[in-house]
């Protein structure tokens, strides 16, 4: 007996016409479909260029790992400058340590934190040097956990003034403006 | 395939101007452009609230001091539980002092707390058309808002009442020419 490729067998001893196409599929929707090459190709190169254009070459700054930053409204765009992140107890700026708040909690008082002091002089000394008979900007971002308490944050405020950064911007989420 | 005419023709036997491109690299160089992008896209965008400390300037024994009668700033205290108190002060006297009863609605999605105070927003705007130092759109200079905290109140309610205090806004024409919308207040903390 020849080998013969199996079809399909249901229905297929019903001799009515309708039933024969259905059971041989006859009657289906073939499942391919085609594509026009053009439309698609013009969608794809839309893509492509709204994609380079919403393309930021020098990347944003992401908040560190763990740290949850509040929302808030009414910002303004993020501007390049040191960056203080205070996320539980450590303090770091531009992703190196610089001390931490343990002190601050112990006490529950506003103090100075040295460290951090001492980094953003020594960064505020480099940025004279770099730029001679420029004025200083005195811009500093502050990261800070949405837990974080007041007089921690009311500290590194006030340290980043004394070392010569009174503008002090703090990172948030941007919310949509509502009702305006 | 597909083919892409450059132009030209001409008599002659010349080479054909028209070129054909292979539309399977084409697709492929489309879709490689498009998974980059998405890729290294970023779509939080993050911002940044403004806080000015009061920083005042080296002494200039050399220039005469003018005589400037203080402006009045607004104090913003949020140690209560219960109420927000903005006091207008005028050097160390006391213009005018009220009180907004304060609502903590907190709203947590995915750990990410997020607390609003649009009664304090618009108790604000409305003492500041009241009360403010600075409006005419050629001035630049702001009107001055401190923050008066505890040492224990989370970050997350002090961004909530600075960006309230952010919420009034005013024209001012900007070096360009062109006017702007920014916010009426620089806001500072008390450092008591």
């Amino acid at each position: 007996m020849p080998i013969a490729q199996p079809g399909r067998r249901l229905m297929h001893f019903v001799t009515l016409d309708f039933v024969k196409k259905r059971a041989t599929g006859h009657g289906r929707r073939s499942p391919n479909a085609n594509l026009s090459l053009t439309s698609m190709i013009d969608f794809l190169i839309v893509v492509v260029v709204f994609l380079l254009m919403t393309f930021s070459a020098s990347g944003e700054t992401p908040p560190n790992k763990g740290l949850i930053l509040p929302q808030a409204e009414n910002t303004l765009d993020m501007i390049d400058a040191p960056m203080v992140s205070i996320n539980g107890s450590q303090i770091l700026v531009n992703g190196n340590a610089a001390g931490n708040t343990h002190a601050i909690e112990d006490n529950k008082r506003l103090q100075r934190i040295d460290e951090l002091f001492n980094i953003l002089k020594g960064k505020r000394e480099v940025w004279k040097q770099l730029h001679p008979g420029k004025d200083f900007p005195g811009v500093v971002v502050l990261q800070v956990d949405q837990d974080v308490p007041a007089v921690v944050v009311k500290s590194t405020f006030q340290t980043a003034a004394f070392a010569g950064y009174p503008n002090v911007s703090f990172m948030v989420n941007q919310l949509p403006k509502a009702g305006h | 395939m597909a083919g892409v005419d450059v132009g030209g023709g001409g008599k002659g036997k010349r080479r054909s101007l028209d070129s054909e491109i292979n539309m399977i690299p084409f697709i492929d160089l489309l879709m490689v452009t498009i998974s980059f992008l998405l890729i290294t896209a970023v779509w939080s965008h993050m911002s940044r609230i403004n806080a000015d400390a009061q920083v005042p300037g080296p002494p200039r024994p050399d220039q005469e001091q003018e005589k400037v009668e203080p402006e009045k700033i607004l104090h913003v205290e949020m140690r209560s539980p219960e109420k927000f108190t903005l006091v207008w002060k005028q050097g160390a006297q006391v213009v005018n002092s009220i009180e907004v009863p304060r609502k903590d609605d907190m709203k947590i999605e995915k750990g990410k707390k997020m607390i609003r105070y649009p009664d304090l927003a618009a108790k604000i705007q409305e003492e500041w058309k009241n009360n403010h130092n600075h409006f005419d759109a050629s001035d630049r200079k702001l009107d001055q808002a401190v923050l008066h905290t505890d040492n224990e109140t989370a970050y997350v309610y002090i961004i909530g009442v600075i960006d309230a205090i952010y919420d009034t806004h005013r024209k001012v024409t900007l070096p360009s020419g062109k006017t702007d919308d920014v916010p009426a207040f620089n806001v500072t903390f008390a450092v008591n």
